[in-house]
């Protein structure tokens, strides 16, 4: 007979008593009997249970990853959120400066654009000889007030040109930031994966909910597959053709 | 096409309101207001001065799809013209918003000459 936690000798003589009490009809000792069985395998159970505990406490320990997950959800997961928080300030600085630029841009060349339409008129009147001294004074007079608003309106065009190139300087640090964020998600997803096979998870995949239908997809990102979508204006008016609009 | 009708774009995000008013500036519709969700595009609708609407999809608040619903369930608005002007672009999604009455769908990221056709193809079939 082995020496196990329940299959010994013990448990025998135990059972035999039972037997004898239960064939004597001896409602007080197979009472006794059986609560002794019982706290046996309750204790089995609790031993098992204890041994269960400390060898996952000790896994996660070996594991080594207490402390750092701990400092990714006190500091670098805030800190992430804060850079992704700068980089949408960053770009939207950027996107109101370049629209600033343009649309204070666009009256200078229209203005430009008009003034030129008025003379090139006049000068083809004069180029056919249709023109008398008065019309040509007005003209000449019309051709230098162009010539200066020009020269000072291209001045102002540059400076806007610059304006837009310097708002360009997000990428930079933007890139910057965000390849910073993707190293730390690929990080927390490496520690997930790890604590899901410590915890011994790993053969029970559930399948993810199906997304309701409120959330939104928001814009493609190429190479992230977000089922079953149009890729441009082209397939957007195909499938309305379609549906007959 | 009537350069003066009076235009509402509705979109959270300040530049691509800016983006698109500059647009239609450049088509010859100076006649534009904005509105930064459906929540505060509602009321401003209902007030009827509008004639065409330009909004984006997703946005807190009231989203575009269900401000589009609010128009063609208010009876004194139901008629408006709607172009949708948005990143979505899941079939699913599109199918929705044909089925609700939308007149126009734009996908993000759009140039000049999409929304100018767009446009135009929403008052060839008005005038029609």
């Amino acid at each position: 007979m082995s020496n196990d936690a329940l299959v010994n000798e013990d448990n025998l003589a135990r059972a035999r008593d039972l037997q004898a009490c239960i064939k004597a009809d001896d409602e007080k000792g197979t009472k006794e009997i059986i609560d002794d069985l019982t706290d046996i395998r309750e204790n089995a159970l609790y031993q098992e249970v204890g041994k269960l505990t400390r060898e996952l406490h000790d896994a996660i320990s070996a594991f080594g990853m207490d402390d750092r997950i701990t400092d990714m959800t006190h500091h670098d997961i805030p800190d992430a959120r804060q850079r992704l928080n700068f980089v949408i300030t960053k770009t939207a600085d950027a996107a109101d400066r370049t629209l600033t630029a343009v649309e204070e841009s666009i009256p200078i060349c229209e203005n430009m654009e008009q003034q030129a339409v008025s003379i090139l008129e006049s000068w083809r009147q004069f180029t056919q000889r249709e023109m008398d001294a008065e019309g040509f004074r007005k003209l000449s007079k019309e051709i230098d007030g162009f010539l200066l608003t020009q020269s000072e309106g291209f001045s102002t065009l540059k400076g806007h040109l610059n304006d837009v190139l310097m708002a360009q300087d997000f990428q930079d640090l933007t890139g910057q930031i965000i390849t910073r964020v993707i190293n730390l998600v690929a990080e927390v997803e490496g520690n997930l994966v790890s604590l899901i096979k410590v915890a011994g998870l790993a053969e029970h995949h559930e399948q993810p909910q199906e997304k309701s239908r409120q959330e939104l997809e928001g814009p493609a990102v190429p190479g992230v597959d977000s089922g079953d979508t149009v890729s441009g204006q082209d397939e957007v008016d195909d499938l309305l053709s379609s549906l007959g609009f | 096409m009537d350069k003066n009708i009076k235009i509402l774009i509705v979109d959270d995000f300040s530049t691509m309101r800016r983006i698109i008013k500059n647009l239609l500036r450049d088509l010859g519709f100076t006649n534009t207001e904005e509105a930064d969700d459906g929540t505060t595009a509602l009321p401003m609708l209902q007030t009827g001065k509008f004639e065409l609407l330009v909004t984006d999809w997703n946005m807190p608040g009231m989203q575009g799809i269900d401000l589009l619903r609010h128009v063609r369930a208010d009876e004194n608005i139901a008629s408006m013209p709607v172009l949708m002007v948005t990143a979505e672009q899941k079939k699913e999604q599109i199918v929705e918003a044909a089925q609700a009455g939308v007149n126009g769908y734009i996908v993000k990221p759009f140039t000049a000459q999409t929304l100018k056709e767009k446009l135009e193809k929403i008052f060839e079939r008005l005038n029609a």
